[in-house]
């Protein structure tokens, strides 16, 4: 082998005289081969960086570094959303205290922190139900000017419903059920309706509540993801997490903290939404006004919206409205109504809209309710407990938050924040001082358990004497069959609970779904892992620790899945390089069977022949992968300088921001090299071992 | 012992020798029971027309291939006896091959082609390479052409590299299958001019098939074949048919 290695000079050479002198063969398979190493350069650099970048905004706003859950649940950790809208089984965490007290002194845990997913859902924002609202308050304050104004408000409010269900009549085919709605609407809007209202006024606004609003479709439920938390805890821990409106929960506080995300595109008032939206539309995807029909047809749908502005104002703003809207709209004026102005106004071109999209936050703004929530307000929001009830309580939105970085991303603002003992109501876990408070509401009631067998005799009472079959109850005049219960009193007393604070030890202790853990060294998550594993084990518990990719849900796993197709890609594509080297080798090999025999006859070794034909492809490997991953690390490098824009929201998510700046990783161009390597050797192996066969008497036979 | 007698030394020893080659269903005997010594030195010719053996003969010699029975001896080493890895062994220290069609690496410049024995000997230092390249290629006037590829060369000259690369290692033996066969006759004529002008000096054993009777006739031994056996062996001119006999002239194409 000695004299191997010194011919290796000789065979290099033959080799790459070869390969030039098969120009176009060489330059085909070494631009797949370039092409290839470029892509798994790239490719992989890419999926590094927004692996890291996405590492980054998962862990840093919601899962942490790990995630500890049951193993009893029927279905998979997913924070940031899963296939499914319904509230997915991850079982239960009994007692986070003891979680906390056996994960916390693991080497390299900076802190661990409970969490609960509930979805709840919240009624509010019907313009009718909030002037309604607005009048029992007045009538309450026996502000007679204030009922004056809110009158004024219901029965614009009713004249404009009326327009509405007047056309609807025309088209509908059984008109007797808006007959009867029309004729609710025109009562309202009489003067007679008014005129005795402080007489009547509980059964005229109970009229109001159960007849009127109704009829307006606009009191749609609002759902939140809500995620139960220790909300100071959680500030600490996750750094990303930064308050937008309002202020943090202060500690040991219940309430919630609604997602900017959420509050701007579920809450915000539908107009202001939209227009948001077209601006959105116009300045971050770069689309028009004047040629995008899509966008077109979006301000058309807006404009049609005029009503819900409308409905919003009272007498004194819609007069000013209409003012301020004729002298705005100078040119052109229609002549009738303040609608038909608003819908004009809110038909905006690519001329005007920056303009109009201005004075609508400018002068428009103030005069409607711009959020269904507002920061500050207690809102009552409902949640199926884990048994099926329904739970209702008020809660305080102490002000909205956002993850820096992603402030636009959905997928972001998927979670809005509670506090664990919240979270435990809603899910369906009372606290002692409730299971007391109920208990003593059920003496005051005079509610008393009643067994089955004693059930009839408890409902019917046994020795009442019987009605007279047949004969009709009456009613005594006057008789409100809500007079005894005092809706204030009621506010008041769920008020009351939002007050009161908690001890930490309160917070802890308790049930949990899951719970963030902080690592003090992020890049040892694997090692503590392990160790928190070890500890779960030895205690006992029932639970399951997972990476922060796999607690993310399919967001997470998104990364793998296109991990998954590149390297299917990348896998094709030396699969098709490794066909044709194998092919073109082997017809190589033919052509070369007399020069082979030849350089055999004069004496040429076996594992010459071998080492020439292995170093023929890795040379053109070796010069193809340089090229082709030279070209990726400088691709990678310049989109590392420039910034891959994020082109929609979801992008933005996974880049952690509106520019993803990758860079190159050098075990990749490596894990390329070695790629390279084996496909080359591979490719090569079996023509190089039919070379090997050739004998050397195929030189001794005759002319070519 | 000490005075005039020439001390004969075998160099290729060859014993009772038949080669067997099958075709498809049918086994061809190249060759039937051949026995012959050729000694160091020797200029020999081995002649015969196509498919008498010759070729295979020469392949046996050159440790292209083994017998099928019988006994072929080249330096001492008996071929049969040896693995693929000591044939080829064998073939690098001991033999040079001349070929009908040259068969020089393409890619490779003249001094490269020269070279690559050596190369693949391994025993040589760069420098005492190139003087026994540089040397060989001026015996065979090759001086000016060092650094042309094979391409770039006339038969005759290609034919000199095929030469120069034979003898570059000092074999024992240089065996050449129809070394004129592709050349004209003047260049040829040339060719065997050189062989012999070697043969002389550099006391290598030359061994050399050719339909050529006026090539046949500068060997000072030919061996004839037909049929797989050998019809004379001898010095002088009796075993050359002479090209004018149209009849056999005809059997040679």
């Amino acid at each position: 082998m000695g004299n191997l290695l010194v011919s290796l000079r000789i065979v290099f050479l033959i080799a790459m005289r070869n390969l030039t002198s098969h120009r176009v063969k060489s330059l085909i398979v070494g631009s797949i081969m370039a092409f290839g190493t470029m892509l798994m350069v790239v490719g992989t650099s890419l999926l590094d960086s927004v692996e890291e970048s996405m590492e980054k905004v998962v862990s840093s706003s919601l899962t942490g570094q790990l995630q500890i859950y049951s193993t009893e649940g029927r279905d998979e950790l997913s924070l940031f959303g899963g296939l499914t809208a319904s509230r997915p089984d991850i079982g239960e965490i009994e007692d986070f205290s003891k979680l906390k007290q056996f994960v916390e002194p693991v080497e390299n845990v900076e802190a661990i922190v409970p969490m609960g997913v509930t979805i709840a859902t919240g009624a509010g924002g019907n313009d009718i139900d909030s002037t309604l609202a607005d009048l029992r308050r007045a009538v309450e304050a026996n502000n007679s000017a204030e009922i004056k104004k809110l009158e004024g408000q219901i029965v614009q409010l009713a004249s404009l419903l009326e327009d509405e269900y007047e056309y609807r009549a025309k088209i509908a085919a059984d008109t007797e059920k808006i007959e009867q709605d029309l004729e609710i609407l025109q009562r309202v809007q009489e003067a007679s309706f008014w005129e005795d209202f402080d007489m009547y006024a509980n059964k005229r606004l109970m009229y109001l509540d159960t007849k009127l609003a109704p009829l307006a479709a606009d009191g749609k439920l609002f759902f939140l993801r809500l995620l139960g938390t220790d909300p100071q805890l959680f500030k600490k821990s996750f750094d990303r997490f930064e308050i937008d409106k309002g202020q943090m929960i202060p500690p040991g506080k219940r309430g919630v903290l609604l997602s900017r995300r959420a509050h701007e595109r579920f809450l915000k008032h539908r107009v202001a939404r939209q227009l948001d939206r077209v601006k959105r539309e116009i300045e971050v995807e770069g689309r028009s006004l004047e040629d995008d029909e899509l966008l077109q047809g979006r301000v058309r749908r807006l404009s049609r919206q005029y009503r819900r502005v409308l409905f919003q104002l009272d007498v004194a703003e819609t007069e000013k409205l209409d003012k301020m809207l004729r002298d705005y709209l100078s040119e052109d004026v229609p002549e009738d109504d303040l609608a038909k102005l608003v819908e004009k106004f809110l038909l905006v071109d690519s001329n005007n809209f920056q303009e109009r999209y201005d004075y609508f936050y400018k002068n428009i703004a103030p005069m409607i309710e711009l959020y269904r929530v507002n920061v500050g307000e207690t809102v009552t929001i409902q949640a199926f407990t884990r048994r099926g009830y329904l739970k209702a309580m008020n809660v305080k939105i102490w002000g909205t938050f956002q993850f820096k970085g992603i402030e636009d991303s959905d997928l972001a603002g998927v979670v809005n924040l509670t506090d664990m003992v919240t979270f435990r109501e809603l899910y369906g876990k009372m606290t002692d001082a409730q299971q007391a408070e109920l208990e003593e509401l059920r003496e005051e009631v005079g509610a008393e358990v009643v067994t089955r067998d004693e059930a009839e005799d408890a409902l019917f009472g046994g020795d009442a004497e019987l009605m007279e079959e047949g004969q009709p109850v009456e009613l005594a005049e006057g008789f409100d069959e809500f007079e005894d219960v005092d809706v204030l009193e009621r506010d008041e007393r769920l008020a009351r609970a939002g007050e009161l604070t908690y001890e930490q030890e309160e917070i802890d202790s308790g049930l949990a779904l899951n719970a963030a853990v902080i690592l003090k060294d992020r890049e040892r998550i694997e090692e503590t892992r392990r160790a928190i594993e070890a500890v779960i084990a030895r205690e006992g518990l029932k639970l399951r620790v997972v990476d922060w990719q796999e607690a993310a849900g399919i967001v997470g796993q998104l990364i793998t899945v296109i991990r998954l197709v590149l390297y299917a890609a990348i896998f094709i594509i030396f699969l098709v390089a490794l066909v044709i080297i194998n092919n073109s080798m082997v017809m190589a090999t033919m052509e070369r069977v007399s020069e082979i025999g030849t350089m055999r006859a004069i004496g040429a070794p076996r594992a010459f022949v071998l080492v020439l034909f292995m170093l023929e492809t890795l040379a053109l490997g070796l010069i193809a992968g340089t090229l082709g991953g030279l070209t990726g690390a400088l691709m990678v490098e310049a989109a590392g300088f420039y910034g891959i824009p994020a082109y929609n929201e979801i992008v933005r998510f996974i880049f952690a921001g509106p520019y993803l700046y990758p860079h190159v990783t050098w075990g990749n161009v490596l894990l390329a090299a070695v790629v390279i390597f084996v496909v080359s050797v591979i490719a090569t192996l079996y023509p190089a071992i039919v070379a090997t066969r050739i004998q050397p008497v195929v030189a001794m036979r005759g002319r070519e | 012992m000490f005075g005039l007698e020439v001390v004969l030394e075998a160099i290729v020893e060859i014993e009772d020798v038949t080669k067997n080659y099958p075709l498809g269903k049918l086994v061809v005997q190249a060759l039937r029971g051949v026995s012959l010594t050729i000694n160091k030195g020797e200029f020999t010719t081995i002649a015969g027309p196509s498919g008498s053996g010759k070729t295979t003969l020469l392949n046996l010699i050159g440790c292209v291939d083994i017998p099928s029975a019988g006994a072929v001896r080249i330096a001492g080493h008996n071929t049969s006896a040896l693995n693929d890895a000591s044939l080829t062994n064998l073939r690098l220290r001991k033999l040079g091959f001349i070929f009908q069609s040259f068969n020089l690496i393409p890619v490779l410049d003249v001094f490269q082609n020269v070279e690559f024995p050596l190369l693949l000997q391994g025993d040589l230092t760069k420098v005492e390479r190139a003087k026994r390249v540089e040397e060989i290629l001026r015996r065979v006037g090759l001086t000016d052409q060092i650094h042309q590829r094979p391409n770039e060369l006339s038969g005759g000259q290609r034919q000199r590299v095929a030469i120069a690369r034979a003898l570059v290692t000092k074999p024992a033996i240089v065996l050449a299958d129809e070394p004129t066969a592709n050349l004209d006759s003047v260049t040829g004529n040339t060719i065997i001019e050189l062989m012999k002008e070697l043969n002389a000096t550099a006391e290598t054993t030359f061994i050399f098939s050719t339909h050529d009777p006026k090539v046949m006739r500068q060997a000072t031994r030919i061996i004839r074949l037909v049929d797989g056996k050998i019809v004379h062996d001898g010095s002088g001119t009796e075993g050359v048919i002479e090209a004018t006999d149209p009849a056999l002239a005809n059997e040679e194409e």
